[in-house]
């Protein structure tokens, strides 16, 4: 007992040796915060793979400017108040910037966190307004914002010629915010709203609902929430045997609703996204693309996956430009000086308030096989 | 009005998975007192056995889909059963002397304990039972469209709940069992097994509830994790709602939460279905503490 003990002691000695022994040649430490549990953690899984992947290409190529990365992962759960508790933890882990997350509530959780620390924050999947409206200097975001796609999403609904039109989302800050902001847009251009509620998330039946939906006879469906329920929900609307067409938001954008709806339900869906690796022919998403099969053996899931991936592309890029290790002059970088960097998901430059700027969203339309194809 | 009836079938048909499900919180509380909150996570696991079986054994191509349904429901109720056997004599049986609150802090407990496990063996992502495999048709009854599976699920909550109830009532081993909740040491004085009563009640509530599990899976597709902690919630506000410990009470108070909730959700507000469920419950414990049926304590199981 005593001798293990002994072993015990020496080793913890050796790795806290090791520890200091990395501390001092030159690294910068990025945090990682994304939902590896919860109902997201197909979402959360493929950022950290993306991430991992490329942090091992920078050290691999000799780290940025001869700086080494040290990616340090936590699991947000997709749930706030584990986030809360992630975001502290990381916090204490020396980062010079962290990137996540996925869910607009789960960010906003770790926001304020993020802020105290002087820890320069660029989230991925967030794109509720609020989020850079609170004027946080040291708050960006890969992807687009809500207005922007509620935007979309009135042009798209006029486009295909809907006059009465139904909204469900779910009473997250993500889903009721676009919810609220295409409602508005919607009714300020004389469309008929006939029915805004929202459903209650990870629920099995929503045959209630449909029910309730279905007898204000909408022309289309436009679902702001997630896949898991955009999928329940398109299975018994055909179970149903009713046939209205269906628009999602940008987080149905994931493979796993084909999954869930079963090919023969989900043909037809139509949602917005902003455009995947796959649509994009700069080199830069090509090369991505075969990398990643050649790690992982198949297509990254989803768009907000690979919009981690750009985040720390452009934070890498900013450690290489400036040299510099500390979030705020960092931020100040992207903030001012990077200008149509060519990311993974097309150009990225930022405004002041962190918000990523452009025209990003796109439509996709699920075909026969469950593929999603870009619409022209 | 035919909204009506179909909201009415809406919820009846997620009333009676909840119903299953309350059953095994009334039959644990009836002996012992103890709200066993690992058993929405037993649902969960009926579930994911559901699926490891039928997709290892490849059931449905070989003996057809009824046949399979049925050997599926058979098999993951016994596999469940025994492993509620094994969380009574593990978590709770060595607590059975001790202060109440110890066994509720270990109910807890294992309730975490099964779900990051089914999360360890399965991966944390959802996972879909193969399209398919029931018929997928529609009944039209009085005007209702009713899709067939419905009337099966709902028929088949119904059938275990009757067996149950006669099972309780008219056997010798249900006798046994009412005489374990209504006391535990008069009981023992009569020459019942109390061990091998409470091991049984750990047996039959579990097996329902893998058995609600296996339904949801079948029917809805999408299983994930931690599942079982909404419908362990509401099965849970059920069987308060029907009066905790009282059998008869878990089937009524599952189906009325059911209908309460799809009638709130069609005629006052979907967003807010859920509160509205839930201040009925605490309307009906203001006016009734025990319970719908929870008068009736000295027939309680």
């Amino acid at each position: 007992m005593k001798q293990r003990i002994c072993t015990l002691v020496c080793l913890s000695v050796m790795v806290c040796m090791l520890g200091m022994g990395t501390g001092w040649a030159k690294t910068v430490r990025i945090g990682l915060m994304c939902p590896l549990t919860g109902s997201w953690a197909s979402e959360g899984q493929d950022m950290k793979q993306i991430v991992e992947m490329l942090v091992a290409q920078s050290n691999e190529a000799g780290g940025i400017n001869g700086i080494q990365v040290d990616l340090v992962v936590e699991d947000d759960g997709g749930d706030p108040r584990q986030a809360a508790l992630a975001a502290t933890r990381l916090t204490t882990k020396d980062i010079a910037a962290v990137i996540g997350t996925y869910g607009s509530s789960v960010t906003e959780a770790s926001q304020n966190i993020y802020a105290e620390s002087d820890i320069l924050q660029v989230a991925t999947g967030s794109t509720a307004i609020r989020l850079t409206e609170k004027g946080l200097p040291l708050f960006m975001r890969t992807c687009p914002r809500d207005d922007e796609q509620g935007m979309v999403a009135a042009k798209t609904l006029d486009k295909l010629g809907f006059k009465k039109i139904a909204i469900l989302h779910d009473n997250t800050s993500y889903a009721k915010g676009l919810a609220d902001e295409a409602k508005a847009l919607l009714k300020s251009e004389g469309k008929e709203i006939v029915f805004f509620d929202a459903l209650t998330p990870g629920e099995r039946d929503y045959n209630a609902i449909l029910t309730k939906l279905k007898s204000s006879v909408p022309d289309v469906l436009f679902f702001t929430g997630y896949y898991p329920e955009a999928g329940m929900i398109l299975r018994q609307k055909m179970d149903m045997g009713w046939n209205v067409p269906m628009l999602g938001g940008d987080a149905t954008n994931n493979p796993d609703l084909v999954k869930i709806a079963g090919e023969k339900a989900a043909e037809g869906y139509m949602f917005l996204s902003p455009p995947v690796p796959g649509d994009l022919n700069t080199p830069e998403a090509k090369k991505f693309l075969t990398d990643y099969k050649a790690a992982y053996g198949k297509a990254p899931g989803s768009v907000w996956a690979v919009l981690a991936g750009d985040a720390y592309r452009v934070i890498a890029e900013a450690v290489a430009q400036t040299g510099a290790t500390k979030s705020d002059k960092l931020a100040a970088y992207l903030k001012h000086d990077l200008k149509d960097f060519s990311g993974l998901t097309g150009k990225i430059s930022f405004n002041d308030k962190g918000d990523r700027v452009g025209d990003l969203y796109r439509v996709y339309k699920v075909d026969a096989a469950g593929k999603f194809i870009l619409q022209p | 009005m035919e909204q009506f009836f179909q909201q009415l079938t809406n919820g009846l048909a997620v009333g009676g998975i909840y119903a299953l499900i309350a059953l095994g919180y009334t039959m644990v509380y009836g002996v012992l007192k103890l709200i066993n909150f690992a058993h929405g996570d037993l649902f969960s696991i009926g579930a994911y056995l559901g699926l490891t079986l039928l997709l290892s054994m490849g059931l449905f191509d070989k003996i057809g889909a009824l046949a399979s349904v049925l050997l599926l429901v058979v098999m993951v109720m016994v596999l469940v059963a025994i492993i509620g056997a094994l969380l009574e004599r593990v978590a709770y049986k060595p607590l059975r002397q001790s202060h109440r609150l110890t066994a509720v802090v270990s109910a807890l407990g294992a309730s975490i304990f099964f779900q990051n496990a089914i999360m360890a063996i399965y991966g944390p992502g959802l996972l879909v039972y193969p399209h398919d495999l029931l018929p997928r048709i529609a009944v039209n009854i009085f005007g209702v469209d009713i899709p067939l599976m419905r009337i099966v699920m709902f028929l088949a909550s119904v059938v275990l709940m009757a067996a149950l109830y006669f099972f309780i009532q008219k056997t010798k081993i249900g006798t046994a069992i009412r005489a374990v909740a209504i006391d535990q040491g008069a009981a023992r004085l009569m020459g019942i097994n109390v061990d091998r009563v409470i091991m049984l009640v750990f047996c039959i509530g579990p097996a329902l509830g893998g058995s609600a599990g296996l339904m949801v899976g079948l029917y809805y597709g999408q299983i994930n994790f931690n599942m079982g902690w909404m419908y362990g919630l509401k099965a849970f506000t059920a069987a308060i709602l029907g009066g905790i410990g009282n059998i008869p009470g878990a089937m009524l108070g599952g189906l009325l939460l059911g209908v309460i909730e799809a009638m709130g959700a069609a005629y006052i507000s979907i967003a807010w279905k859920d509160a509205l469920s839930f201040g009925v419950l605490i309307l009906i414990l203001i006016a009734r503490p025990t319970g719908l049926l929870g008068e009736r304590v000295a027939e309680k199981v």
